[in-house]
């Protein structure tokens, strides 16, 4: 029971991540090593915003989101947007931007260890398992997200948009559909996403200034067994991976610190045996 | 002229890919580029849809290599050389790509509307999108398919359907009858007399100069970035030498 509930949590938390991950990788080819980072500092901003300030949860949440997205959106464009064609530099600010955003939240809320507190106390039980009302919140309200997700995708115009650049940025110029800014709006959409994430699964975490880099590695072993650039992969995925780890902290009662390594031992065999993951779209060349 | 490119030139580093043309296309006209492989027809559709440009503004950005792009090009009596691709079909001047390119995750209907992706309103584009069906039953049969399954040649039905969804004032199609059965070519070829038609403009570029040669109103023979002959298709066949050495007849 709970493997199932951890794995259901893990899993549409890991899919959110990973699918905002995908979009900006899609539309950019933009391999953003602070996507997590940006999950970290909006969780802290829930902390910051609603503990230390004592303002209501939800309008922390919605500021924390649109604050992170604020940080994302002026970072792309001042900092990636410039060396976008280098993917070798993008890697590069990414991460340092990931460690930068450590490094403030090292200063201002320090190393130690915090907690948000639930925003509806209580639980009941199922055979004898206690399932947390908050648990079922953040899983519904993750299930909702990428539901709406899913809807802005495939049923939008700015869908349509999204995965036709996704696919073939060359065409989808030619189909009228502008380039620099759908990147744009495809970035906030995914950093917000992450910011979402983070706020949400915050009250079910201990925050500490390292935590964007566990959910990091998951969420590339995530993308790469999904296939880089695949939506629906990267969700089948998540849960697969979700389900692993609660079951490896399940089966080994130490197991917490094996997640890590179980996401890289999946991601190497993924990507020796069959290295364009489950649904992965092998690139065509531009031209 | 809809369409006048004066003294175009490509240069990619040091190679030279167009060098200084200038043809003209009128409206209502049927004109063709031909000319062996290799001698640029595609660079020439790239360079005045935007295409170049923007290669190169991408380039500029990765150091990766310069392009050389000089020239002026009007359509529709107004200059677009400095217009991004992305504008200029807004303008209607539409290419349809080489190797038809379509969409090839998204389904049949989904590439249609990713072509109306300017479309002024849904209803203009709903009629478009019947006129398509009109043109092409097989797109309506197949609206659910995922595009990548379709055959070669319903393809590039699928490629000249999406670009005519965005009501091109001038289309560009670049080589539609290659690596198809010579049934489906000579489907094709009738589509494209059927959109004539219609009264669209339209550049054509071939490798199937007999066939070509017989729909068009005037051609241009493109060899090594250069026009190397202009004129009907009975005046350029008559030429031994064009025929022979360019045209490969
Ligand atoms: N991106 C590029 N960089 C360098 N050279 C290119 C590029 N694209 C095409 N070429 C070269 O330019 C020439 C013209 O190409 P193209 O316009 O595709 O010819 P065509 O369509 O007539 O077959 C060819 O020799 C080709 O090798
Ligand atoms: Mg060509």
């Amino acid at each position: 029971m709970d493997i199932l509930i951890t794995g259901l949590i893990t899993g549409s938390m890991l899919a959110l991540l990973a699918i905002g991950f995908s979009l900006i990788f899609g539309v950019a080819r933009i391999i953003n090593i602070a996507h997590t980072a940006f999950y970290m500092v909006a969780a802290y901003g829930i902390f910051y915003f609603s503990i230390r300030l004592g303002l209501n949860p939800i309008l922390s949440m919605l500021i924390s989101v649109a604050f992170v997205t604020l940080i994302g959106v002026l970072v792309y464009k001042f900092i990636i947007d410039p060396i976008r064609e280098h993917e070798g530099a993008v890697l590069i600010a990414t991460m340092t931007l990931a460690m930068f955003l450590q490094e403030v939240i090292l200063q201002l809320f320090t190393g130690d260890f915090r907690s948000i507190d639930f925003m509806i106390g209580g639980y009941f039980t199922v055979a004898g398992y206690k399932i947390f009302y908050q648990q079922l919140l953040t899983f519904g309200v993750v299930l909702i997200m990428l539901l709406a997700i899913w809807f802005l995708l495939m049923k939008t115009r700015l869908g349509l948009a999204i995965r036709s650049m996704a696919e073939d940025r060359e065409v989808a110029n030619l189909m009228g559909m502008n380039e620099s800014r759908l990147a744009m709006i495809t970035l906030a959409i995914s950093v917000a996403l992450a910011g979402f994430t983070g706020a949400v699964i915050g009250p079910l975490m201990v925050l500490n200034p390292h935590m964007w880099m566990e959910p990091l590695i998951i969420m590339m072993a995530v993308v790469v067994l999904g296939g880089l650039g695949s939506i629906k992969g990267s969700f089948i995925a998540a849960f697969i991976l979700g389900f692993t780890e609660a079951l490896v902290v399940f089966l080994v009662p130490t197991g917490a610190f094996l997640k890590g390594p179980v996401a890289l031992i999946i991601m190497i065999l993924v990507l020796l045996m069959r290295p364009e993951g489950l649904f992965g779209v092998a690139f065509e060349e531009e031209r | 002229m809809l369409l006048e490119i004066d003294h175009l030139m490509v240069r990619y580093e040091k190679a030279v890919l167009i060098n200084d043309i200038s043809l003209g296309v009128d409206n209502g006209e049927l004109v063709s580029l031909v000319g062996p492989n290799g001698a640029g027809k595609s660079t020439t559709l790239r360079a005045i849809t935007g295409l170049v440009a923007w290669e190169k503004e991408l380039k500029r950005r990765s150091t990766e290599g310069d392009i050389f792009l000089e020239g002026m090009v009007t359509f529709n009596g107004e200059r677009i050389d400095q217009v991004p691709a992305h504008e200029i079909v807004r303008r209607g001047l539409v290419l349809c790509p080489e190797r038809r390119r379509p969409f090839r995750e998204l389904t049949v209907l989904e590439n249609l509307w990713a072509g109306a992706y300017l479309g002024k309103s849904k209803t203009k584009s709903e009629e478009n999108l019947n006129k398509v069906y009109d043109l092409f039953p097989v797109l309506k049969d197949r609206s659910k398919q995922i595009s990548g399954t379709l055959s070669g040649g319903e393809q590039q039905m699928l490629a000249i359907g999406r670009a005519l969804m965005s009501e091109p004032k001038l289309l560009c199609i670049d080589e539609p009858s290659t690596g198809l059965s010579p049934l489906m070519r000579q489907e094709v070829f009738d589509k494209i007399m059927q959109l004539k038609g219609m009264g669209i403009t339209i550049l054509l570029v071939e490798q199937e100069v007999s066939t070509v040669f017989k729909m068009t109103n005037r051609n241009y023979v493109l060899s090594s970035g250069k026009i190397i002959a202009q004129g009907s298709g009975e005046e350029l066949l008559e030429n031994e030498i064009i025929r022979k050495t360019y045209l490969g007849l």
